[in-house]
């Protein structure tokens, strides 16, 4: 059998070309990729970390921002532990976009999805078009965490991806804890959530 | 004096003389012999006058002389012989001599003669060399005389490839070297300078004249003279032109039979045996014929036009291509009234009639071989791309941005995106397909008499399955790996929701079940059935084909994985690692669902707990606690013949299993009987507890006990001897003689057996036997 201890799905969303295929091989190779191919589909990496003693295994899918691409990744989002939606604060279409995003969520990821928002390019300070606080507040809207970061500068991203390995930790130590609640039938991890009227069965 | 004389003579001198091989040092050596045997003869005479006067006094001496004497004249022969032998040697040596003062003066001699000679073979080379050159530049300027009158010839004939020939001759020549070497005696407007404006003239015309009749050739449909001119184009080094006007005139090609095959297509009738996958036909006859256009092309340019040229080549057929696949598609998409379709998946138009699942099922189909086609044909033309890479660049650090290129091409080229945008659309359609046909067979859910699962289990797994296939069918990885990804939500969550709501209204109780069950009978061969007692027993047994259903569906899962696995594994051949692990991923998580049902079957079961199984056991302890186990000898023997409670007990147990054991799996069968076992033991124990035995009491428990075991094994093929350890354990406290005799059963001496009961109840149920005393259970060291 491998060896860790729990595994933890981390799904990026948002809009192509705000930077998700850098972040996540920022995070997984520790490179910034230079003449990046756009994503096709999706894409996953592992990374494993060490939580206070604990071998804890990341499976990161990364995901097409266009929208050809969007019946594939909404297949991705029930069975994510964490959902990081990432914008450009270059771009301010980018963080209009978010409004699009946070309904997808809504429809096809479970409740208790571990959700960040991420503003990221933080290193173009120059062409900024989003003010931290205007992320911030926006996030906080919608009840998730916030962090902004650069991939090309390695601001913030290894702090992103281990508080979510940390957290998930936390959530999964706590239900073994309290192994009851695991076997409660408000179906799991998730909650039903198909579009209206297709799964009254 | 002497002695010493005739010592250096006669023993050391005698050795080296031996060993003498120079010329001069045997002279010396003679001189030396001759000298000392002078001195000899003087010494003797001496010696001899001496002796003639003192020989009285000095015969010691002469005697010794005389010994040494005797001695040189033993010699003498030897000494003679050697003598003899060196004179005969000191001719030879005096030749050898001369002969090698001649050679050493030769040998000299010749040295220097070979300096001599190297050095002028140096000069000789490079004069020759330069000859070699020079020779090379009149060749090269006859060369040009003769390229540019040939190219004249040439054109004159039409031939062109001749001319094309001169040109290309003269295009390797190095101009400017030709220049330089012809400067000192050209003036502008010479020959030399003529037949180069002549050339290039020639090269212009000839390049002109390629141009325009290579178009004609085209305009004409003259195929063997459109090939003639691109093998022309690369000799004027026109690789790119020739390989564009080519890759065009290829294009046409397609172009034109692509026009006709959409044309034939839109004319098929609706009753043609190909009418569904009409498109899927049509797209892959343009997919055929630009791969046999490149079978068939791909030599010419490899032969005329070298290593990595077909990449350009391809890219202009693949931009026709796109352009052909886009008008299918068009096509496609009208015709089957996709838009319309895609328009009513979208959630706030949903409605289950509004889409026919039967004409789902076809587009479906036709999609999934459409991107299959387009899979295979653009994996045909990158391997042809890179292959032609791998030819011209040899070093694989130095073709991998070529290689990217290719692979960018193919990746966002306007065919691939296409099939994207509707495998995008097909994943929707097929999810909502899959949602339809499992909701049709839920609400379509029958089972035959007899049966112990109902249709809809069978039914959504083919629904799964069927769909699940088809997107494997489409060869699309990111598509099977989203339809894997569905096939788990809807199972896991849509599937089980069902199940699991059918058990949650709970196992109907409140009267008899085998009263239920002979009310069935009864309908059965009356054909009538009271309704609230029929509508119980209905329930019943809907609730135990749901526990069984929901058992099935646990096996399903692991089977439907298992199958999958391997029609993915088929996919594996062709993509790549990362793909790969993509869909292995998908399909683990396909396996945690099995898992999922199991908590549905538990919990069904801690339905039946509360509901049947529990209310019905209850009586069964009732009846123990009613019966005395603090008996007499008489009592004990009479229970012999007529047993209290235990034969009463697994009458009922038995009547109770048997009703089940029809109705439910064989599986679920023995999860049942574990649970009643489970629940008998845990309220026989409590009864235990509240009654008194003395010691043929307790003789008799253990009989009842072993009776009951012996039932409950017979019925199970699972072990439930453990269930029975603590209430075994308390028999045997229970058949003790002595409170004390405890200790052959504890701590060092409990041998295999193994404690269920804690010491506390171990004394407690000691305290249950009246004859026993409490100090002495007290006084126990356990
Ligand atoms: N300056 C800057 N550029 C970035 C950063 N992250 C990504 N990019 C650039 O943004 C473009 C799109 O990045 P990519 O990761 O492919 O975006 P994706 O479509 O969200 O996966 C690329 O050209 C990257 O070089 C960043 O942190 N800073
Ligand atoms: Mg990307």
């Amino acid at each position: 059998m491998e060896d860790y201890k729990y595994l933890f799905k981390v799904v990026l969303i948002g809009n192509a070309g705000v930077g998700k295929t850098c972040l996540v091989s920022r995070y997984t190779k520790g490179f910034f990729p230079p003449g990046q191919m756009a994503t096709i589909g999706v894409d996953f990496m592992i990374k494993t970390v060490e939580i206070d003693g604990d071998k804890v295994k990341l499976q990161i899918w990364d995901t097409a921002g266009q929208e050809r691409f969007r019946s594939i990744t909404q297949s991705y989002y029930r069975s994510a532990n964490a959902l990081i939606l990432v914008y450009d604060v270059c771009s301010q279409q980018s963080y209009e976009s978010l409004p699009h995003w946070i309904h997808e969520i809504e429809l096809y990821a479970g409740t208790k999805v571990l959700s960040y928002l991420v503003g990221n390019k933080i290193d173009q300070a120059d062409k900024r078009e989003i003010p931290t606080h205007v992320g911030r507040e926006f996030a906080e809207r919608y009840e998730m965490r916030f962090l902004e970061t650069s991939a090309k500068e390695a601001d913030n991203v290894e702090k992103l991806f281990c508080s979510i390995a940390h957290q998930l930790t936390a959530q999964a130590r706590d239900l073994e804890l309290r192994p009851e609640q695991q076997n409660t039938f408000v179906t799991g991890g998730s909650t039903p959530i198909s579009p209206p009227g297709c799964c009254k069965f | 004096m002497a002695t010493s004389i005739v010592d250096a003579t006669s023993s050391a001198s005698m050795d080296s003389i031996e060993n003498l091989t120079e010329l001069d040092e045997i002279k010396k050596a003679l001189e030396q012999l001759g000298k000392q045997e002078v001195i000899f003869g003087y010494s003797l005479i001496a010696q001899f006058s001496h002796t003639g006067f003192k020989s009285s006094q000095n015969f010691k001496f002469s005697e010794h002389v005389e010994q040494e004497l005797k001695a040189l004249l033993e010699h003498q022969d030897t000494l003679e012989s050697k003598m003899n032998g060196l004179h005969k040697m000191l001719p030879n040596l005096q030749i050898l001599e001369t002969d090698s003062r001649q050679l050493t003066s030769m040998i000299s001699f010749t040295s220097t003669l070979a300096e001599n000679v190297s050095g002028k073979v140096r000069k000789l080379d490079l004069a020759k060399s330069r000859v070699v050159e020079c020779s090379q530049r009149v060749e090269d300027i006859l060369d040009l005389k003769f390229c540019t009158d040939g190219v004249q010839i040439a054109l004159q004939n039409e031939d062109y490839e001749k001319a094309a020939g001169h040109v290309h001759r003269f295009r390797n020549l190095d101009e400017t070297v030709i220049r330089i070497s012809a400067e000192t005696n050209e003036v502008p407007g010479g020959t030399l300078d003529t037949s180069f404006k002549q050339l290039y003239e020639s090269e212009e015309k000839l390049k002109n004249i390629v141009h325009s009749k290579f178009d004609a050739a085209v305009h004409c449909q003259d195929v063997a003279s459109v090939e003639r001119f691109f093998k022309i184009f690369p000799l004027l080094a026109m690789h790119n032109e020739g390989i564009t006007k080519f890759g065009k005139y290829l294009a046409a090609q397609i172009s034109e039979k692509a026009d006709n095959n959409l044309k034939l297509a839109l004319h098929t009738p609706e009753n043609d045996k190909r009418a569904a996958v009409l498109f899927a036909d049509t797209i892959t006859l343009l997919f055929e014929g630009i791969a046999r256009v490149v079978e068939i092309h791909q030599p010419l340019v490899e032969t005329y036009y070298g290593p990595g040229r077909l990449f350009g080549m391809l890219q202009i057929l693949q931009k026709e291509c796109d352009r052909q696949a886009r008008k299918v598609i068009e096509e496609f998409k009208s015709q089957r009234k996709y838009d319309a379709l895609v328009g009513d998946l979208t959630p706030s138009f949903f409605s289950i009639t509004c889409i026919n699942p039967r004409e789902l099922d076809v587009i479906l189909s036709e999609i999934a071989l459409i991107s299959a086609r387009a899979e295979l044909y653009m994996r045909f033309m990158r391997r042809r791309a890179l292959g032609d890479v791998e030819l011209a660049i040899q070093e694989v650090e130095n073709r991998k941005s070529t290689v990217a290129e290719v692979e960018k091409f193919w990746n966002g080229c306007e065919l691939s995106r296409l099939v994207q945008e509707l495998i995008n659309v097909y994943i929707m359609m097929e999810e909502y397909f899959m949602r339809e046909m499992i909701l049709k067979a839920v609400s379509m859910d029958s089972s035959e008499e007899g049966q112990q699962t109902s249709s809809m289990v069978d039914d959504t797994f083919f629904i799964v399955k069927k769909s699940v296939r088809r997107a494997i069918s489409s060869s699309n990885i990111d598509g099977v790996c989203a339809m894997i990804n569905h096939a788990c939500t809807v199972l896991e969550q849509d599937f089980r929701e069902v199940l699991y709501s059918r058990l949650r209204a709970g196992f109907p109780s409140g009267f008899d079940l085998q009263h239920a069950y002979n009310i069935v009978q009864a309908s059965i061969t009356q054909g009538k059935l009271q309704s609230s007692d029929a509508e119980k027993v209905k329930a019943r047994a809907n609730f135990l084909m749901s526990l069984n259903n929901a058992e099935v569906t646990c096996d399903y899962c692991k089977a439907l994985k298992d199958n999958l696995e391997d029609e993915v594994s088929k996919l594996f051949t062709q993509c790549s690692e990362q793909s790969k692990a993509k869909l292995e991923s998908c399909l683990g998580d396909l396996g945690t669902v099995s898992g999922r049902f199991k908590d549905v079957v538990d919990f069904g079961f801690s339905q039946l707990t509360t509901s049947a199984i529990k209310p019905r056991i209850k009586p069964v302890a009732d009846a123990f606690l009613s019966t005395s186990h603090n008996i007499t000898e008489e009592d004990f023997s009479n229970y012999e013949a007529n047993d209290p409670w235990v034969q009463n007990s697994i009458v009922t147990l038995d009547n109770m299993l048997s009703t089940f054991k029809n109705s439910l799996t064989s599986a679920n069968y023995e999860a049942f009987v574990s649970l009643v076992t489970t629940e008998v033991t845990a309220q026989l124990e409590k009864a235990v507890g509240k009654t008194t035995f003395n010691r043929l009491g307790g003789l008799q428990f253990d009989k009842e006990l072993r009776g009951l075991v012996g039932y409950l094994s017979s019925v199970t093929t699972w072990t439930i001897r453990d269930k029975f350890a603590r209430l075994t354990q308390m028999a045997t406290i229970l058949n003790l003689e002595r409170v004390s005799e405890i200790m052959d059963y504890w701590g060092q001496n409990s041998g295999p057996l193994t404690w269920r009961l804690t010491p506390t109840e171990v004394r407690q149920t000691l305290t249950l036997r009246i004859d026993f005393r409490g100090e002495d259970i007290k006084r126990l060291k356990l």
